[in-house]
């Protein structure tokens, strides 16, 4: 008999404990469905959204970054290829393998590599791609493409970098473009879809950056878990940045920038009935490439650490005393405020006494120009005559006419001016916690203490003169119909004796044409004929007992060079403002820049 | 009333035509529903037509010999069932044995044919055990240690190879008969109480990887890169199936790639991802089914070999389809199990089948 057979009827409790042991994963079983209910219909919305997020990649296309122009048409700034070597972290197994293999095929040092990929490895993710070597030489280019296949996870990819073509020449005006900071993106949502493009940094750049650089286009991307590009869903094209043509007059420009050589020092130069700015250099200047693309990061550093500050626009923000310069006006006011007549003869020994202070102010000649008007004031530039006036004027009687020639004010050329300083009884009282002396008024008078000035504002306030009050918004941006143009007038001045304008333009056409002129040095027959005044700006004030050639031993403490002028005088094309720091003598260095500038300008440029 | 000293002869030799097809067929076609749906999702989940083909081939040879199984004479295979064990043991000291590549020796190459031996035994043994058994009318203690002794000595080579998850199946498959079989409660819980004892032992013997999905599974936000990165994809890949699914092929997360294994041991993610909740429902009312009818052998067969190997072999299934759902689910470590007739994996379709096949067989002792 079979043994199975035997035992039919013997079975004991075998299912009920079936059903006790299988209890478990039935409550498991339970616990799964619910939670895939939980996961499908409770919390259904967040997982689609997630799984929507894993596979949709919106990759940005960038938009190609307008050109500048100068105003007729030369080209400044354009967009050139650039060949750098991306990694994409994800496709690296073994990163100092790749990085030492790079390292021979490319001949850069392992150690700039290595600093290269930790750097850039935080802040991206792992899929995605970021320069490791930039700006690739031809060799370069040749040897990565070739071992391309053979190490993963590297790609030579072309973008489009900005490029200054006059390099040093413009770098100022133009300014530079650079990564987006997070502090940017912070202060402007908008620029999160503007990532792995360049934005301005400085000057034109920057201020015109939203018409530069255009739109952004979005490639709707579907991608595989290793964010390999499966299919395009949507493509929206991109929209590129508008060119700019600027006022600048790059053949001007790059004349004066020649005169510029080894000085420190800026210049203004604008045209007065227009306001349209044709020349502005800051010197010493930089090549903005070198920021435009950053290849050698020591470079940069040693850019921005440089003493001299190449970076800093000093034709916008250097703010210098206008020292005689500033006499013009001053003049204008006493006698406008009827202090003195045209006529009227002041006696100058060389020294300004005030009662009660026995310590003299000096003139900038030991003897003084001896009885002086005006006129002859202004061309020899009698310190003592002004001490004079602005000691009778009192600083309520100056400043109003300072204001209204734009001094302590930004012109509204760019978004990074100085205001330069107009200083008042307050402003002493707040910075200086000091009283108001009469002594204060006296420096004033010649355009030193505490007054600055940048030289646009000094720029400006010539053209006032050249335009008999009327001031025009200066500005960078070429109007597309020169002739048709009707620039907005930012200030207009009424002299109580019209008269006033051209017995001024006189005066300042004598500090050059006249024999006693400060500036006749730079006379000749053949120039136009240029109104102008020389300024000496004193960074140092002399203390009794100390003679300047003992200050002037230390080149930093040499006084700064002015020259403000306009010209030719007839009909007047071209205001410029020139300071030489450290330069001395402004008929010596800043003048003769003035007449060149005046001369190239009219000779050179309008001839076409 | 079958016990009729009457109609007794006459029944034998009605039944012996008859019996021969008499499968419970809802038994059967749940089964070829699953491994049909199988096929589909593998392709969905790979794209491979060659992987589907060899599958489909698994289950071929799957349906053949469950068939053959289902018609076999259980009580006729009594001598086999007793010592198949031994084939068990054989393949499993061979692939230890066995040089192979990989870090785990998991795989027997046949040349022609890979199987896994751990997967063999998980249905040997229960058999085996289960035949010793039963092999005399009373069931002496001696015959549960020695029992208990050829579980534990599977579950050690098992578990050196090493499959962790296996290991617990193989374990689970030898001593579901012993306690089935009618071992006293006290005995139940104090070796339960024992096994609670050696499990800071079992904790130190597992490897670093193993360690490392019991972590995961603790906290699988704290690495969601790394090996949280799996169970937060096919999370992520179930819930956004949302009611009705996304549709077959339609599914984002299995189709570029996300979901980790997605033709093996997380194809039920790939299923709610593309067919929702609504065919989740529908695998799991139909798995339920199929185990409901399985037990129904055990609770109507009035064998005890064949009340112990049914429902041994349902409980093993059982453990097989749950925890392989509830670690793709996210409510279990991750252990490497397959989905039973749907994860791709011929050793494991084929014994599944078998086990099916067998417990037919089993189905006309009653």
């Amino acid at each position: 008999m079979n043994k199975f057979t035997r035992e039919r009827f013997k079975t004991g409790e075998e299912y009920s404990r079936a059903l006790f042991f299988l209890s478990p994963f039935i409550f498991l079983f339970s616990v799964s469905l619910f939670q895939v209910l939980n996961l499908t219909l409770f919390q259904g919305n967040k997982y689609q959204t997630i799984a929507e997020s894993n596979r949709i990649y919106q990759k940005p296309i960038n938009p190609v970054r307008g050109f500048i122009y100068d105003r007729k048409g030369t080209l400044l700034v354009e967009n050139i290829v650039q060949r750098d070597l991306y990694v994409t972290p994800a496709y690296i197994e073994d990163y100092p393998t790749t990085l030492l293999q790079l390292s021979n095929l490319l001949n850069v040092p392992y150690e700039l590599l290595e600093e290269n990929f930790a750097r850039s490895k935080k802040k991206i993710n792992k899929f995605d791609s970021f320069p490791l070597v930039k700006a690739l030489n031809e060799e370069q280019i040749a040897k990565a493409k070739v071992n391309l296949d053979l190490i993963p996870g590297i790609e030579v990819k072309a973008t489009l970098k900005r490029y200054a073509l006059h390099k040093e020449t413009l770098a100022h005006i133009l300014g530079y473009v650079g990564d987006i900071s997070s502090d940017e993106i912070k202060r402007d949502k908008l620029l999160v879809e503007l990532q792995n493009t360049q934005i301005g940094k400085t000057g034109i750049e920057k201020e015109y950056d939203l018409i530069l650089r255009g739109k952004p286009g979005i490639q709707t991307q579907e991608r595989d878990v290793k964010g390999k590009l499966v299919r395009v869903l949507d493509t929206q094209g991109a929209e590129d940045g508008q060119d700019i043509f600027l006022t600048i007059d790059q053949k001007l420009q790059d004349h004066l920038f020649k005169l510029f050589e080894n000085r420190r020092g800026a210049l203004v130069a604008l045209e007065p009935k227009t306001g349209l700015v044709r020349a502005l250099i800051s010197s010493p200047s930089f090549n903005p490439n070198i920021l435009n693309s950053i290849v050698d990061v020591d470079e940069v550093e040693s850019l921005f650490s440089n003493k001299e500050s190449p970076i800093f626009n000093r034709a916008i923000s250097g703010q210098y005393p206008p020292a005689s310069t500033l006499k013009p006006f001053v003049g204008l006011a006493a006698i406008e405020n009827k202090v003195i007549s045209w006529d009227k003869k002041i006696k100058d020994d060389g020294k300004f006494y005030v009662e009660g202070d026995p310590r003299p102010y000096r003139g900038w000649k030991e003897n003084g120009h001896g009885r002086v008007d005006m006129r002859k004031a202004i061309a020899e530039s009698s310190d003592v005559y002004f001490y004079t006036i602005a000691f009778d004027l009192t600083l309520s009687g100056i400043r109003p006419m300072l204001d209204s020639f734009g001094f302590g004010r930004k012109t509204g050329l760019t978004d990074f001016e100085a205001n330069g300083l107009l200083p008042d009884k307050k402003w002493k009282l707040g910075y200086k916690g000091d009283f108001w002396f009469k002594g204060d008024t006296i420096n004033l008078g010649i355009g030193q203490g505490y007054i600055l000035a940048t030289p646009i504002q000094l720029a400006m306030a010539y053209s006032g003169l050249a335009n008999r009050g009327v001031i025009y918004q200066p500005q960078l941006i070429q109007p597309e119909d020169e002739a048709s143009y009707k620039p907005k007038k930012l200030a207009e001045i009424k002299l109580s004796d019209t008269n006033s304008w051209e017995k001024m333009e006189r005066a300042l056409i004598d500090v050059i044409s006249a024999r006693n002129g400060t500036a006749h040095k730079v006379f000749d027959t053949n120039s136009a004929v240029i109104a102008g005044k020389t300024g000496t700006a004193q960074i140092k004030s002399i203390l009794p007992g100390k003679e300047y050639d003992a200050i002037r031993e230390n080149p930093a403490l040499r006084d700064h060079a002015l020259f403000v002028g306009y010209g030719p005088v007839k009909d007047p094309k071209l205001v410029v403002a020139v300071i030489i720091e450290n330069g001395e003598s402004g008929s010596e260095v800043a003048a003769p820049i003035v007449k060149s500038a005046i001369n190239f300008y009219t000779r050179v440029s309008n001839a076409e | 009333m079958r016990n009729k000293p009457l109609s007794f002869s006459i029944d034998i030799k009605l039944n012996k035509r008859r019996n021969l097809l008499n499968f419970d067929y809802s038994i059967i076609s749940t089964v070829l529903l699953l491994g049909f749906f199988g096929l589909a999702m593998i392709y969905s989940a790979s794209g491979s037509y060659a992987l589907v083909l060899k599958q489909a081939s698994y289950f071929f040879l799957g349906i053949f010999l469950m068939v053959t199984a289902a018609m076999s004479n259980f009580r006729k295979m009594e001598p086999i069932y007793l010592n198949a064990v031994w084939i068990g043991f054989l393949f499993l000291i061979l692939v230890l044995v066995l040089p192979n590549s990989g870090t785990a020796n998991r795989w027997i190459n046949l040349g022609f044919i890979g199987f896994q031996p751990s997967e063999l035994m998980r249905f040997l043994l229960p058999i085996s055990a289960a035949a010793y058994l039963t092999r005399n009318p009373q069931i002496n203690l001696s015959d549960w240690i020695i029992v208990l002794f050829v579980t534990f000595l599977a579950f050690i080579l098992v578990f050196l190879q090493p499959d962790f998850g296996t290991s617990a199946i193989v374990l689970l498959s030898g001593i579901m008969p012993i306690i089935l079989s009618g071992l006293p409660w006290r005995f139940i819980i104090y070796s339960f109480l024992g096994g609670i004892g050696t499990l800071p032992f079992l904790w130190l013997s597992l490897m670093d990887y193993q360690k490392e999905r019991i972590y995961t599974f603790i906290s699988p936000e704290a690495d969601a890169l790394g090996s949280g990165w799996n169970i937060a994809q096919s999370k992520i890949a179930i819930g956004s199936g949302q009611f009705l699914g996304k549709g077959y092929m339609e599914g984002s997360q299995s189709q570029l790639d996300f979901i980790p294994e997605s033709h093996t041991d997380f194809i039920f993610a790939v299923i709610v991802e593309e067919f929702g909740f609504l065919g989740a429902l529908g695998l799991f009312i139909l798995y339920a089914y199929l185990i409901h009818r399985l037990l129904y052998v055990a609770r109507r067969s009035n064998s005890k070999f064949a009340k112990l190997v049914s429902a041994t072999l349902s409980i093993i299934l059982a453990a097989y389809i749950t925890l392989n759902i509830s670690m793709v689910v996210g409510i279990f470590p991750v252990v490497g199990m397959p989905l039973p007739f749907i994860s791709q994996g011929g050793t494991a379709l084929v014994v599944n089948m078998i086990t099916i096949g067998i417990i037919l067989s089993l189905r006309r002792s009653t």
